[in-house]
């Protein structure tokens, strides 16, 4: 018996499916649950998150965090879906430290709302930007510029005058 | 007394952040309170850019990643979109990638230490660093005529076949490195300064790193024993002989002394390879996809086709990196483009601890301690 | 107390190899216009203030050490022994602008290090140069079609010398710094007299 159907049983309301993917247990979260089953999975010795990426596939958002376990030497990949108008889910910087950037870099750059993040703001791409750069429906015909503000911080605007040179 | 709280500025440009990356200090006096890092400024886009480029054209972008060790960069890439497609990589192919992988690592801690010690104000291990690493770019020239950014493997093998006189400069380079390796341990290790500068700098317990998504080297300095090659076998790691290399000390110190010790390890990789290496094709044999229609006959490098389609399905893949935990998280949709590549990169995800790390200490520490995280700010903001 | 005059009849009319002091100084081609009144006990120079300026400037650049990417670890290996830039009298890379007249922008500038790298470049004193070192500061390149790139940054800042490459190789670069000098040695007013040859 893999992790994902471990899981399952432990938790058979909040799964919706088990799967594989490339050798790796996959388990699909509702994602109302996804903090409790977080919380269990952290129980089940899975110390290590791995990485936190966020698809657009249009029509819905998916989450995707990828565990390991240094005591076991198992994989575990958990997955939720959100709908594509608000896409929210509970944040796990709580059980793991290390998901605080990933969900911040997650929420720049595809736009993915982290719940209970301490401190959810741009991280790679300063404040201001207009548009998530990671969705399928990024402009990218808009040219934006940043310039610095009178205290040392990032001011982004579509206006480019001040920064360029006449030619 | 009255004191007051003073807010300190360092970066984006500063000789000692590696790059373009800017730490916001809070101090009381001479001590730091809250660190906040502030990041951002190579941000090139680089997972967008994925979305628009083929399977093959995004290598290339792979090696801006970590500039300093491009080739794990390419092969995470490669070894993902290889799971995904379910491509088996020919012997001699794997023996040559697991090569300039592990020369890489030795180059990667070269620059770390020569990086390192002049942030601590010691000019001379840099000299020292580069010009071995001259060296080790010389045979990557001899690969693939480039010097930083490879572009060497491919999807199902690597570019080309080793030169002919390759196996004996490498042999000339393991013999002229250990004994430079001796050198720079005689010259750093028991240095006074140097144990002043690291012993107890930037305490980070085992527990506290592992929450915080630390590898590589920087986790291994807290005494995990945590090295993917060793506890998820890929490649032909499983038939060499070598140690993860962990010290139990948590400080900077204890990072360091694992990376001087990694280079010994890939050192001895290296010597097993040139013994064992054996004779097969270097590009896969498998056909696969939609075959390049230049009218050209195939040769061994055209042997795999340039416009290629993988099934539909995703897959995250990862390596031992030198600086840690290198994963790609690659969605195909089943057309010659990748819908999403995430790239989970080692530097990011140490960096997370810094501010955590540096707290209580005054800001030549952070420069240690941040110096022995080892960052390459590329692949912090891609 | 008579002017001094200068037979130019006995100046040599076949250049032999360069001994003294003075007459290397005269070889490497700096100080072009310099005449020597040989019989005189004292030596005497004549040249334009710009040339002087100029042979003084190009000799000992100063760079600032701003690496933004990957052409920046090439910086840093022609610093070092191997390709050794002290040769050009520049190993003395300068933490602050304020002590440099030489901006090397040595890798992608994106969106945001730009008003960065433009706030440097205005911090520099004059006379200042600026080489754009990598494909990606002279165009884009690579990153042309990124959201977060500025395709070049000579649309920030002017740019003297551009090395293509991606990156330059430390061979690529030293060329780029001789043609550097080239061009500082024909700047001025004395350069457009056509006092220069």
């Amino acid at each position: 018996m893999n992790a994902a159907e471990e899981l399952k049983q432990a938790l058979p309301a909040s799964v919706v499916s088990t799967g594989m993917q490339v050798e790796k247990p996959l388990v699909l979260v509702k994602k109302e649950d996804l903090l409790e089953v977080a919380a269990k999975v952290k129980e089940m010795g899975f110390d290590h998150l791995s990485v936190v990426t966020g698809v657009d596939y249009v029509d819905r958002f998916e989450v995707i965090y990828n565990f390991f376990s240094y005591g076991k030497k198992e994989n575990l990949v958990l997955k939720v879906v959100l709908d594509h108008e608000a896409p929210e889910v509970g944040s796990l910087t709580s059980l793991w430290k290390g998901a605080d950037w990933l969900e911040r870099e997650t929420y720049d750059l595809v736009g993915v709302r982290f719940t209970g993040h301490p401190n959810l703001t741009r991280i790679l791409l300063p404040e201001g930007w207009k548009g998530h750069p990671l969705r399928k429906d990024y402009d990218m015909s808009v040219e934006q510029f940043v310039t610095i503000g009178e205290d040392g911080e990032d001011i982004v605007s579509t206006d480019g005058s001040n920064l360029l040179r006449r030619k | 007394m009255e004191t007051e709280e003073l807010l300190i500025n360092m970066g984006p440009v500063h000789p000692s952040t590696h790059g373009v990356l800017r730490f916001k200090l809070r101090m009381d006096g001479e001590i730091i309170k809250e660190c906040t890092v502030v990041m951002g400024y190579l941000h090139r886009g680089t997972e967008k850019l994925a979305e628009m480029k083929t399977y093959l054209q995004f290598i290339p972008y792979t090696d801006r990643l970590d500039y300093i060790s491009a080739m794990p960069n390419n092969y995470a890439y490669v070894k993902a979109v290889e799971e995904l497609a379910g491509i088996e990589v020919p012997l001699r192919a794997e023996y040559i990638r697991v090569l300039t992988v592990e020369l890489n690592r030795i180059v990667n801690h070269l620059v770390f230490m020569g990086s390192l010690l002049l942030d601590l104000g010691a000019s001379t291990a840099i000299m020292y660093g580069f010009r071995e690493r001259e060296k080790a770019l010389q045979l990557y020239e001899m690969l693939c005529g480039a010097r930083m950014t490879f572009s060497y493997f491919r999807i199902g093998g690597v570019r080309d076949d080793l030169p002919d006189d390759f196996m004996s400069k490498l042999n000339e380079f393991i013999k002229d490195m250990e004994k430079r390796i001796e050198d720079y341990k005689g010259l750093i290790n028991g240095n006074e300064i140097f144990m002043m500068r690291m012993k107890g700098i930037g305490v980070i317990s085992a527990e506290e790193a592992i929450n915080y998504g630390m590898t590589g080297p920087s986790l291994r300095g807290s005494g995990v024993n945590y090295d993917i090659r060793k506890i998820e076998p890929y490649s032909i790691y499983p038939d060499l002989d070598f140690k993860a290399c962990v010290r139990p000390e948590c400080d900077s110190y204890a990072r360091y002394m694992v990376r001087i010790d990694e280079m010994e390890e890939s050192l001895h990789i290296l010597r097993q390879i040139a013994d064992t290496i054996p004779k097969s094709e270097v590009v896969a044999t498998q056909k696969y996809g939609i075959a390049p229609l230049t009218g050209m006959p195939y040769t061994a490098q055209t042997y795999f086709p340039r416009i290629f389609i993988p099934p539909a399905g995703e897959a995250y893949s990862r390596i031992e990196a030198p600086k840690g935990e290198l994963g790609f998280y690659v969605v195909s949709d089943g057309t010659t483009k990748p819908y999403r590549v995430k790239i989970r990169s080692p530097s990011f995800c140490n960096l997370t601890a810094i501010p955590k790390m540096v707290v209580g200490l005054k800001i030549p520490d952070l420069i240690a301690a941040f110096g022995t995280i080892d960052v390459v700010l590329g692949d912090v903001d891609r | 107390m008579d002017p001094v005059t200068i037979d130019t009849t006995k100046f040599r009319p076949v250049r032999k190899k360069p001994e003294t002091a003075l007459e290397k100084l005269e070889d490497t081609g700096l100080i072009s216009t310099v005449l020597a009144a040989r019989e005189r006990k004292g030596l005497i120079f004549l040249t334009t203030v710009d040339q002087v300026f100029n042979w003084a400037r190009l000799s000992s650049l100063w760079p600032v050490t701003s690496g933004l990417a990957c052409c920046a670890i090439e910086m840093m290996a022609v610093a070092m022994a191997h390709h050794d830039i002290a040769r050009f009298g520049m190993e003395i890379f300068r933490a602050s602008p304020r002590q440099a007249d030489l901006m090397f922008v040595a890798g992608t500038v994106t969106k945001r290090m730009a008003p960065r790298v433009k706030q440097l470049y205005e911090m520099m004193p004059d006379p200042k140069w600026v080489i754009s070192v990598g494909s990606c500061a002279n165009t884009g390149g690579p990153y042309h079609e990124s959201y977060a790139v500025l395709r070049g940054v000579d649309n920030i800042i002017p740019v003297d010398v551009y090395i293509p490459g991606c990156p330059p190789r430390p061979e690529a670069w030293l060329y780029g710094v001789l043609q550097l000098r080239e061009k500082i040695k024909n700047e001025g007013y004395g350069a457009k007299w056509g006092l220069n040859k």
